[in-house]
């Protein structure tokens, strides 16, 4: 079932995205221009997604180029690295939202600085969620 | 931490990428688990030192932080 799912998935992506597009010119200007833009941007964002999906599905490899691929995927090391990675990008963001919350203080104020506020609350908030939940498992 | 892997692949004429095949990891993993880059999980040390039909303190070498 699972598998049957991650097959289809891209090919629901894919209808998805040319059912926005569709719905986008249908609907014209009978909703507001931002909704219009919301449909279309996420049906840009589903097209890409889903053809990607698809065309990846598509590549066929040989049993040794599959063990390989899944063997690299496994891999303890690599799933270290990516651990890592993970791990770096989450206090790169975090600076990158600092250095942008300060930059907007100073320079603009108002609601920008609020909002990039809430999103460093929600940033740290998530990485406590997922400390307390590994913190269970493990 | 040190290891034996290479010294022991060496002498029983194997190839990183068979010594990989046979512990299910990628050549790479070998590569920095040789050059001491990486140090290998229990689990996989585990595997390694039964491919060599040894114990994992006869593969891997521990020694003691001095402070």
């Amino acid at each position: 079932m699972k598998n049957f799912l991650k097959r289809v998935f891209p090919y629901v992506m894919f209808g998805t995205a040319w059912v926005l597009i569709l719905a986008t010119f249908l609907l014209g200007e009978r909703v507001p221009k931002q909704l219009s833009l919301l449909l279309f941007t996420l049906g840009g964002v589903f097209l890409g997604f889903g053809a990607v999906g698809i065309a990846l599905s598509r590549i066929r490899m040989s049993p040794e180029q599959q063990k390989e691929y899944e063997r690299g995927e496994h891999d303890e090391r690599n799933v270290a690295i990516r651990e890592k990675a993970a791990m770096s990008s989450w206090y790169w963001t975090l600076y990158m939202l600092w250095a942008a919350f300060m930059l907007i203080e100073i320079f603009v104020g108002g609601l920008w600085g609020v909002a990039i506020s809430v999103v460093i609350v929600l940033h740290c908030a998530f990485y406590m969620i997922n400390i307390h939940r590994w913190n269970k498992k493990m | 931490m040190t290891n034996r892997i290479a010294e022991l692949r060496k002498a029983r004429k194997i190839s990183q990428a068979e010594l990989a095949d046979e512990v299910d990891v990628t050549r790479q993993t070998i590569i920095s688990l040789e050059s001491g880059r990486y140090n290998a999980s229990l689990l996989l040390a585990h595997k390694i030192a039964m491919y060599f039909g040894l114990t994992i303190e006869e593969v891997f070498l521990f020694e003691e932080e001095t402070p």
